[in-house]
């Protein structure tokens, strides 16, 4: 249970809300009683799958039920149905299934189930377009998601099948578009971890495909990364993706360059946390793959004073600055 | 606000948790049953009250959920499942009552779920997690079985699945998450590929999952919640890490969170508490195994313990 607020009942509170609950359990019970002796029957009519339909509205958690809605449409309803008629109650289910996801946005089950429709869509409507309905369905599905990230930017199912979806639909979209969406997502708010995660998933899949190479789009990122980092130093979200940005550490003159220009910042915010965590990371990486190019005894120097700055205003995590400060002396 | 663990309440509310018949909420929470009854065992067993549930009870329940097309459900009724089949498995272990199962059986239904990527799925229908990889292993493990397990092509999935901030996710391309770090780690450390994990990377990313009322979130900026105590603290332990955050703070978040009347604990403080919540709370303050999340005298007796060490007992008990 996540949020719900703990309210004291009395006795007598208690005992009245359970009064009124008998009428739903018994209620409940038959019908669930009902569609699982059903299912152990086989039945795999029109009847119990309008059933199912019901139980799952009380309860769209009953996987065992979307299990066996499932079956019913593959052993009876679909081998008599025509493929209009299955493509409608496909359509039919995955506006059921969106209902459902309004109340319940993080339901495993739900989205499942929507996965299974959507690999579902027969081919049609005509020879001429067989996969007409399958692209219309997919392009639906995407406008379905975008959705519900605009309720919750941070639904990790949502962002997971948004994936999906990209990966499965029929025409692809392209790169920049997803590169597109991101954008809008971390400009509406830079805390959005997810959408910087999945900007770094997006270039990384052009770089791996020789589409596209870092140094086309590094300034550009490093542009936008500045912009979130003056407007909330203190958000996490941005210094993770710095770090991306800034992979392994190999090239010294961006190290270099970025060093400086956070420096600016944290004289600006001299208490900034995360100003100094990213300067020491880059400090250390300087220390560690670029020793011929720089003073090491005085990075050395300024990486311990940094790691007392932080242990002082972090006292939290305390014990990973001194093991940093043991590892900065065996350098 | 509570400073000690409430034993005697979390006991008793665990208890009455078999008996809420008379509640909606009971019956439609029955998908989760089976899941349910590991976590109230293995709270009551890591506070030192085996008992305090009926043994004979549990056995026959846990046999009635078998699903003979597929594994254990999570009642008797439901269809089988990975998740509730790793649940049955901890719980007939816990209860020395191995004998009960069909070994091969289960390790067969369990093996025929691996997909061709190495990860595996929940079930026939599908839906694929690196949850269940971890459930596959754990299980796999706890049977003495893992010999049957493609290693490689299971460790593959894994590593397809680290992310540049050293973190994990649900499947290849998802976000780092601290419910799924803790599977993949776990189940890396059973499988003894730990040399896939970058130690100072996720342990930064873990330690920073502190925030400032000392719970731990999940994800970067979002909220503290009693259930990542496990997911971070484990998977920190693994990584010999633990000190990177404040335990001291992270105590005093989880116990806040205690219903100091009818017992239990929530995700956070003032909240409504659930069992789920229950034991992973507990489960951050004394002697847990952090890779199969069970007593860690037990799977120290059946020789499972590696590297890693138990999540040490801190000084709450209740006088």
């Amino acid at each position: 249970m996540h949020g719900v607020k703990r309210v004291h009942q009395s006795s007598e509170a208690i005992q009245a809300r359970k009064l009124k609950e008998q009428a739903k359990i018994t209620e409940y019970l038959a019908l669930a009683n009902d569609v699982l002796s059903r299912k152990t029957s086989e039945d795999w009519s029109l009847e119990a799958f309008r059933l199912t339909t019901r139980l799952l509205r009380t309860n769209p958690e009953f996987y065992t039920v979307w299990n066996y809605r499932r079956n019913i449409c593959l052993q009876g309803i679909f081998p008599n149905s025509s493929p209009e008629a299955i493509y409608e109650l496909i359509c039919e289910d995955l506006v059921f299934t969106m209902n459902a996801l309004k109340v319940h946005p993080k339901v495993y089950w739900i989205w499942n189930h929507r996965r299974w429709c959507l690999n579902h869509v027969p081919e049609g409507p005509n020879e001429s377009d067989l996969q007409g309905w399958k692209k219309a369905s997919w392009e639906r599905e995407l406008a379905v998601v975008e959705k519900i990230l605009d309720a919750d930017a941070r639904n990790f199912h949502a962002w997971s099948y948004r994936r999906y979806v990209l990966a499965s639909m029929p025409v692809s979209r392209t790169e920049e578009s997803e590169l597109a969406y991101t954008a809008k997502k971390i400009e509406s708010n830079f805390s959005n971890f997810s959408a910087w995660h999945q900007r770094s998933k997006v270039y990384s899949s052009l770089c791996e495909s020789g589409k596209l190479q870092f140094d086309q789009f590094k300034k550009q990122e490093l542009e936008l990364v500045r912009n979130a980092m003056y407007t909330d130093p203190d958000d996490q979200s941005v210094w993770i993706y710095h770090r991306w940005l800034m992979g392994a550490g190999d090239d010294s003159e961006l190290l270099l360059q970025e060093i400086t220009a956070i420096q600016e910042l944290l004289d600006e915010q001299p208490d900034s946390k995360w100003c100094m965590e990213c300067i020491l990371h880059y400090k250390l990486l300087l220390l560690q793959k670029h020793s011929t190019i720089v003073d090491v005894k005085a990075v050395s120097e300024e990486c311990q004073t940094l790691l007392k700055q932080l242990k002082a205003i972090d006292p939290y995590r305390r014990q990973r600055y001194d093991d940093l400060a043991a590892a900065v002396l065996r350098l | 606000m509570a400073d000690t663990l409430l034993i005697s309440h979390h006991v008793s509310y665990i208890q009455k948790l078999g008996q809420s018949q008379d509640e909606l909420a009971y019956h439609l929470t029955s998908h989760l049953r089976l899941n349910a009854i590991y976590w109230g065992l293995t709270a009551i067993c890591i506070m030192g009250r085996p008992d305090a549930l009926s043994r004979e009870e549990m056995i026959a329940f846990v046999m009635d959920c078998w699903d003979d097309n597929a594994g254990f459900g999570a009642h008797p009724g439901h269809d089988g499942h990975l998740l509730s089949t790793l649940s049955a498995i901890q719980i007939l272990i816990m209860q020395d009552a191995l004998d009960k199962l069909d070994v091969n059986r289960v390790v067969s239904f369990i093996l025929s779920l691996q997909q061709p990527s190495g990860v595996f799925a929940g079930d026939s229908w599908g839906e694929i997690d690196t949850r269940f990889l971890y459930c596959a292993v754990n299980a796999l493990s706890l049977l003495g079985k893992l010999d049957l397990l493609d290693k490689e092509k299971t460790v593959g999935y894994i590593k397809r699945c680290r992310n540049f901030d050293g973190g994990f996710g649900s499947c290849v391309g998802a976000e780092s998450h601290a419910g799924q770090v803790f599977p993949c780690v776990a189940a890396l450390a059973i499988l003894d590929r730990l040399d896939i994990v970058d130690y100072d990377t996720l342990g930064w990313w873990l330690c920073e999952r502190q925030l400032p009322s000392g719970g731990l979130n999940g994800r970067p900026e979002k909220l503290e919640d009693v259930c990542y105590s496990f997911w971070v603290l484990s998977s920190l332990s693994i990584l010999n890490k633990l000190t990177w955050i404040d335990a001291d703070k992270l105590t005093k978040f989880i116990l806040s969170a205690q219903d100091p009347e009818g017992g239990g604990i929530a995700d956070r403080l003032g909240n409504m508490v659930d069992v789920f919540h229950t034991n992973f709370g507990i489960a951050g303050l004394v002697d847990l195994d952090p890779v199969y999340c069970m007593p860690a005298v037990l799977i120290e007796k059946m020789g499972l313990r590696k590297g890693w060490t138990a999540l040490e007992r801190r000084q709450i008990t209740s006088k």
